[in-house]
């Protein structure tokens, strides 16, 4: 047994936070390499689609982090916006037959006008709300929206048109449909557009702020109603999005918003719950995870690693990998 | 908030009034399955009995559930697990061995849900919160799953069929009427178990970590013991809900456990009224019925267009938005509604019966 005398430091003294992502990091090469190893092309394939889904998981897991940060809501009808976003998409695009980018623009326009009503409406007049009011709440609405869309949509799945064409193309031996890469190219615009908005817009930065110390921002001028109606706008546009471009790979009907909600908050935990980068992180690493066990184990059991990876990383780091001990209540 | 640790003479006048209305009220249970025969059943198309059955069932869960949320404040989203751990014990026991007896896997469910609770709940517990509640729910899904993937044990979304009826030491209670009198008096024992509970010393403990956890601690409450002693009794009074489900149905499938079962006991909790003993059995009773009264609207109103009666598109929509008003008016549910109607009808009662007697005593003078 080693001892460690009084004072004595060790040499390397990485920062708790950095301390986790390099655990993280290197769990995560040895996974991948593991796999590519043992599988080469297969292993690849499984590598590329986990990060296709996985960065729908990291745009539904931003919009949790943007409303849990600036309001310590946790929006249990996250997935509900992306669902509404596929099925308004499917109506525009296919059956009236508006070209794709107006579709895009105009259900994702729909869904946002939605979220911010929703916080106008029902969060905004709560002020203080407890942890189960919340929670009841949002699950209350996301049953409402459900239930709306399987009246008007009915039971079906409904397929949307892929953006541009359905021939996938080969890279290392491993096929990409052309979707993936609309699916990485409007990630990356979010994350930088999320990144731009965060960083240099006055409101941005009076909402990171505000994540940080609500009252001494409210102080400084920035309005806690604004943060919150915006942070709810950016959510459920995000979410929106992000339901309408994985539409055309996995389909769209009334009840995918339970599984792609919980699966972005899932991610959002992971990475750091109200840290938008660990979303991204944790949207990521929860899609390669996934799929790779998808294609080890019997298919089944692949919901179950989400929630298991999920409780694991609440008990032992429930502040997420990127996530500061000082954001835990 | 009142000090929990003094029992002031008011308390003591209350204790006797909960026994009376207690009586009052399982009286009044017990007695439906001989009025509701008196009801013909083309009249009102639905079976009152089957239904209340099924309330009974989902009070025991729910009972255990308000014990959670509403005195020790801890939010679980994952309690169909327990529901179906119970479910699953009593049909696999039954469905293989023959011989074995019901009852005994009813006890069998409670066992197991009480020894996997007790190892879940302890970490979990540690998490307050929306980190529980997420934990929870995760524990909910991965249950979830198991129930349908785990084909050799539970035969998957096939779903296990003829569990064989309840029996106790020969007599069969194969008929509604009868599972009626072993469901209602196993639910009222059960809140007659956990309205004592809340007036003892572990009562006051469980409202103290609610009202704040540190302050608690301060005071010298093990909060982590109590709320994992509470977590378990839930669920082992969940598993008993889930067991007497088993032999209700006869069948069962992973649906009947899925997240959405748990949202179900949230809101029975929720409009029965939190922290109230009356509220999770008043909650279960409203939100069983709820979907039998929605389809027999139709027939109901024979003369109402059918768009308009075909109520069943809409069950989930009402669902929802019942969830969402209730939070946002009435937070604290009905019991807690009928409680305020009842003690203002009284005092309005009594303000009449003082002004006759003034009166009276005006026309004497």
């Amino acid at each position: 047994m080693l001892s460690l005398e009084k004072g004595v430091r060790l040499p390397v003294r990485l920062s708790e936070r950095r301390y986790a992502l390099s655990i993280f990091g290197a769990c995560a090469f040895l996974l991948i390499i593991i796999t590519l190893a043992a599988k080469k092309s297969t292993g690849f394939q499984w590598i590329l689609s986990g990060l296709t889904v996985g960065s729908i998981y990291a745009l539904i897991a931003m919009g949790f982090s943007v409303i849990f940060s600036s309001t310590r809501v946790i929006n249990f009808a996250q997935g509900e916006f992306s669902m509404l976003g596929g099925m308004l998409m499917y109506t525009f695009n296919n059956y009236a037959g508006i070209p794709a980018p107006y579709s895009f623009i105009l259900s994702v326009l729909i869904v946002t006008i939605i979220g911010a009503s929703f916080e106008r409406l029902i969060i905004h007049p709560l002020k203080k709300p407890g942890v189960i009011t919340v929670v009841l709440i949002t699950i209350g609405l996301s049953i409402f929206f459900r239930a709306v869309a399987k009246w008007i949509w009915g039971t079906d799945t409904l397929a949307i048109r892929p953006f541009s064409g359905e021939k996938p193309f080969r890279i290392f031996g491993a096929s990409l449909v052309p979707q993936s890469l609309w699916i990485f190219g409007f990630t990356l615009f979010a994350v930088i557009l999320m990144f731009i908005f965060f960083n240099r817009s006055l409101v941005g930065k009076g909402m990171r702020a505000a994540a940080e110390n609500p009252e001494a921002a409210s102080l400084i001028g920035v309005s806690p109603s604004t943060t919150s109606l915006v942070a709810w706008t950016i959510a459920a546009a995000l979410g929106a999005s992000a339901g309408i471009i994985i539409a055309p790979i996995k389909f769209v009907s009334f009840d995918v918003g339970v599984m792609l909600g919980l699966k972005g908050f899932a991610s959002a935990i992971l990475g750091g719950l109200g840290y938008a980068p660990g979303a991204v992180l944790g949207g990521l690493s929860l899609g390669v995870v996934e799929t790779i066990i998808a294609g080890v184990f019997p298919s089944g059991y692949k919901d179950a690693v989400a929630f298991l990876v999920l409780i694991v990383v609440l008990l032992l780091r429930p502040q997420g990998i990127l996530g500061r001990q000082e954001r835990l209540e | 908030m009142k000090s929990f640790f003094e029992r002031k003479k008011s308390d003591i006048g209350k204790t006797e009034n909960t026994y009376k209305t207690f009586a009052f009220g399982s009286l009044l249970i017990l007695s439906v399955p001989l009025w509701a025969r008196l009801i013909p059943g083309n009249v009102i198309h639905m079976d009152i009995v089957n239904v209340m059955v099924l309330s009974g069932i989902y009070s025991c869960a729910v009972i255990g559930l308000n014990m959670l949320i509403g005195y020790a404040g801890q939010i679980s989203l994952g309690h169909a697990v327990f529901f179906g751990i119970g479910a699953y014990s009593v049909a696999i026991l039954s469905t293989r061995y023959s011989w074995f007896p019901t009852w005994l896997g009813v006890i069998i469910g409670a066992i197991v849900s009480f020894a996997i609770s007790w190892v879940v709940g302890r970490p979990v517990l540690k998490l307050k919160g929306h980190y529980l509640a997420m934990a929870t729910l995760g524990l909910g899904e991965i249950g979830f799953i198991f129930f349908r993937e785990a084909t050799g044990i539970t035969k998957g979304t096939v779903g296990i069929t003829a569990i064989p009826s309840l029996s106790i030491f020969g007599i069969e209670f194969d008929s509604n009427f009868k599972l009626f009198y072993v469901v209602w008096p196993i639910a009222l024992l059960l809140m007659l178990f956990s309205m004592n509970l809340i007036r003892s010393r572990f009562g006051r403990a469980l409202r103290a970590l609610h009202s704040s956890e540190i302050a608690a601690e301060v005071a010298g409450v093990n909060t982590s013991k109590y709320k994992t002693i509470v977590f378990v009794m839930s669920a082992v009074f969940t598993a008993i809900g889930g067991g007497l489900f088993a032999v209700f149905q006869r069948y069962v499938n992973p649906e009947s456990f899925h997240f959405s079962v748990s949202i179900l006991f949230l809101t029975m909790v929720v409009v029965g009224g939190l922290g109230n003993v009356w509220g999770a059995i008043i909650g279960s009773i409203i939100m069983t019925f709820l979907p039998s009264i929605i389809s027999a609207l139709p027939y109901w109103f024979p003369f109402m267009p059918k768009s308009l009666t075909n109520f069943g598109n809409y069950t989930l929509v009402l669902y929802g938005l019942l969830l969402i008003v209730f939070m946002i008016f009435m937070p604290k549910g009905i019991a807690y509604a009928l409680e305020v109607g009842y003690s203002s009808a009284l005092r309005g009662m009594k303000r009449i019966r003082d002004r006759i007697s003034a009166l009276k005593y005006e026309k004497r003078k």
